[in-house]
């Protein structure tokens, strides 16, 4: 219980909440990491794996790269990043990136599989062109299981944002991991505690957003309890 | 349902099998005699494990049963790892080890003996004694790189007080609670960086840093092997802030018999920072294993025979 | 000798060497890496199972399980093990329980799915059969849900390989000490040979896996 009382201390501390290693620029740093590498990730899956399931082709690779994904450490991609590229944000970002695709990819092709051919055909039928059927008809259904790909690449990201530490990245990590470099284990359980409460924070937020997004009747036809086409964890 | 049971059978077999390959994999080394066990550790730096290496095989040699805990941490984990008898034994550094165990109290000076004195004075009622100090020494040491150095034409740590508000300190994490580290540079030099990035204690990102720019200034170690093939000057420690670091066995009193402590000082005088110089590069260059270096540096001095 | 990006040498990619006269090495931290692996398989198991059963038959339970176990998943490695370590200090149980606890967190929903898949009419079939709960439920339901709960091990085991590297942050072995040695030592090899065997290990036990599922589930096909 005194241990508690003294991380709480630690995180009212004023000096902790200012100048650079503060918590405002810690989680600003970790936040932007994040984002960057979710993004960049975005932009290169979804239209993958959108094609990918739109067209039907190469499932057996959009799913396996899930599982490819999750067979590769995360901290080793950050180290080889690093052997590479030296310091700074562009080996972090990379490494991130890499980790951020997967799940996108298999989830919006599974999202897109998982359109009722009969809705296809329909769509097929009243005349809609293949750009057209993609954006108009298939997404908005896709939607759901596309997001939860998302979410789940974004929650990944912020945890293993958080090893970025080690290659002398910023971010919420650097609190875990210079605890744990001097013993300071009040500083370390502070630092775990607030990436705890941001991955958390970004699943919620990502699930609310979801379901803003998702049309209402849709929503009631999804199960309750497989809320995504693959789960993946790799921090 | 024979196909289940056998799937459990299958997996617990797995799991019975993989344990059994853990057990294998790990090895009990040790002598065969009974001068008794000591247990020798090490800060998470490679010299420190080469030195403990040191130490530790010549006692073995001598027919001590000696097993090590390396690269345990810095000297908050080593410390009292030793005062509690996790470990009996580690490589110390006079004047860092005794503003650790005084409380940064700041009686350390560049005179090896007399700091090692003192560190004995504080250490006696802990039931630990240090040993000779070695005329090796590895203090703090900052360096920056040649395109910095001629850039500010620097040349002492005082040449950077003007400066400090424009260069990036770059050190482990504990450098800014370390009187030879950030509040040493404040108080004693005056310096005043700019900002202070935590990286890793003279390690491959603190080495990245200063090459691209992260950093311009950067604690290394004065025995380091690479910085010369690294570009890397140290700026002359003009104000001594860095005091006696000479290289110095710590151990319990339990353990230190006449024995161990005439073969520790016998090795310890004939110690070099040169000496220190060339092991460490054998490891970060030629990624040599601390064993294999410690026993090639006992055997070129004959204490093996 | 070539310059690197800051290095004074250029090291080899593989040193073979190296790697020659540290086979032990590599072998021991692979040893470690299968054993702490399995220990978090096997638990995740013994604890998801009964757990999935009873959340089956309890919806508050469901609901609770799933929502701790999903906020818990949802939590880093490097954090679980950091808030753990003034408690349960540097070591294997430290290790464990965040391990234990995402294997659990993947299998009481495959669980949960397989049993929820079970078509009614062969419940029903069963109990007109004469079946007991307890019966029933380990010769017909729990054998109609290995699919799933295969599934999950295979994601489950191959995830917990993956993660099972972090904890050379907190001084165990495993491959991530070797990781950990090439980042510390500005040292390829050992980082390379670490990643290829990790890849190598987690696709072994995904196949022994699959495998098990084919002697145990022989009318469903491995997705």
């Amino acid at each position: 219980m005194d241990f508690l009382l003294l991380v709480g201390r630690w995180l009212v501390d004023p000096a902790h909440w200012q100048g650079s290693d503060g918590i405002p620029t810690r989680l600003v740093e970790h936040i932007h990491l994040s984002v960057e590498s979710v993004v960049i990730g975005a932009l290169i899956a979804l239209p993958v794996g959108i094609t990918l399931g739109h067209y039907g082709r190469f499932g057996a690779l959009a799913i396996n790269i899930s599982n490819a994904g999750r067979a590769i450490p995360s901290f080793g991609i950050l180290v080889i990043a690093f052997q590479v590229f030296g310091l700074g944000d562009l080996p972090i970002v990379l490494a991130l990136t890499a980790l951020a695709v997967p799940p996108m990819v298999t989830n919006s092709y599974v999202a897109l599989r998982e359109v009722d051919p009969d809705i296809r055909d329909a769509a097929r039928g009243m005349g809609y062109r293949e750009l057209a059927q993609v954006l108009r008809v298939e997404l908005p259904l896709a939607v759901p299981l596309i997001m939860a790909g998302i979410r789940t690449s974004a929650v990944q990201v912020v945890a293993t944002a958080t090893l970025a530490a080690l290659i002398a990245g910023g971010g919420l990590g650097r609190y875990i991991v210079d605890g744990l470099a001097t013993q300071d284990y009040v500083k370390t359980a502070a630092g775990a505690l607030l990436v705890a409460v941001l991955a958390l924070a970004t699943e919620l937020s990502l699930a609310w957003a979801q379901r803003l997004l998702v049309p209402r009747g849709i929503r009631l036809l999804n199960a309750p309890v497989a809320a995504r086409a693959t789960a993946f964890k790799v921090a | 349902m024979n196909r289940t049971r056998a799937s459990v059978w299958l997996i617990a077999a797995f799991a019975v099998v993989a344990t059994m390959v853990a057990a294998c994999g790990g090895t009990t080394g040790g002598g065969t005699t009974n001068k008794g066990t000591i247990i020798v550790g090490g800060f998470k730096f490679p010299e420190s494990s080469i030195l403990a290496q040191i130490y530790g095989e010549a006692l073995a040699h001598d027919g001590y049963t000696v097993t090590y805990k390396l690269n345990l941490g810095t000297r908050e984990v080593v410390a009292p790892a030793l005062k509690n008898g996790d470990i009996d034994l580690y490589p110390g550094y006079a004047a860092t080890d005794l503003e650790y165990w005084n409380n940064k109290a700041g009686e350390a000076t560049g005179d090896a003996a007399a700091t090692t004195a003192k560190l004995n004075s504080h250490l006696q009622s802990q039931g630990l004694v240090a040993l000779n100090p070695s005329p090796a020494v590895d203090q703090n040491a900052f360096a920056v790189t040649k395109e910095t150095q001629q850039k500010y034409n620097l040349s002492k740590l005082s040449d950077l007080a003007p400066i400090g508000n424009q260069l990036v300190l770059g050190a482990g994490p504990e450098c800014p609670t370390r009187p030879y580290c950030l509040p040493g540079l404040q108080t004693t030099y005056g310096i005043h960086f700019k900002d202070f990035k935590a990286l890793d204690t003279d390690g491959p990102a603190t080495r990245a840093a200063f090459k691209n720019g992260t950093i311009q200034v950067g604690l290394v170690f004065s025995s380091d092997g690479d910085l010369n093939s690294l570009g890397l000057v140290v700026l002359q420690d003009d104000k001594h802030l860095e005091a006696a670091d000479n290289v110095v066995p710590i151990l319990r009193q339990k353990v230190a018999t006449d024995e161990v402590k005439n073969l520790l000082n016998k090795i310890d005088a004939a110690l070099t920072t040169a000496d220190l110089v060339d092991m460490n590069s054998q490891e970060s260059i030629q990624h040599k294993d601390p064993d294999a270096i410690a026993k090639a540096y006992l055997e070129k001095h004959n204490y093996f025979s | 000798m070539e310059h690197g990006p800051f290095l004074a040498y250029v090291d080899p990619w593989i040193n073979w060497d190296w790697l020659a006269t540290h086979i032990s090495l590599v072998l021991g931290a692979l040893g470690e890496h299968i054993e702490l692996t399995a220990i978090a398989l096997g638990a995740g198991l013994l604890i998801a199972v009964p757990l999935g059963v009873a959340a089956h038959r309890s919806a508050g339970l469901r609901l609770a399980a799933l929502g701790f176990f999903g906020a818990f998943y949802t939590i880093p490695s490097l954090a679980l093990f950091a808030l753990l370590i003034p408690f349960t200090h540097l070591g294997g149980t430290t290790a464990e329980i965040p391990l234990i606890g995402y294997n659990v967190s993947i299998l009481v929903r495959n669980v949960l799915v397989g049993l929820d898949a079970v078509p009614r009419d062969v419940l029903d079939a069963a109990d007109g059969m004469g079946y007991r709960p307890l019966p029933r439920l380990l010769r017909v339901e729990l054998p109609l849900a290995l699919p799933s709960i295969f599934a999950g091990l295979r994601v489950a085991t191959v995830s917990t390989i993956g993660i099972v590297t972090i904890t050379a942050l907190i001084g165990l072995g495993g491959l991530g000490s070797l990781i950990d040695k090439g980042l510390v030592e500005n040292f390829h090899t050992p980082l390379v040979v670490a990643m290829i065997l990790s890849v190598a290990l987690a696709l072994t036990a995904d196949l022994l896996v699959v495998m098990a599922q084919r002697v145990a589930v022989p009318w469903a096909r491995p997705v």
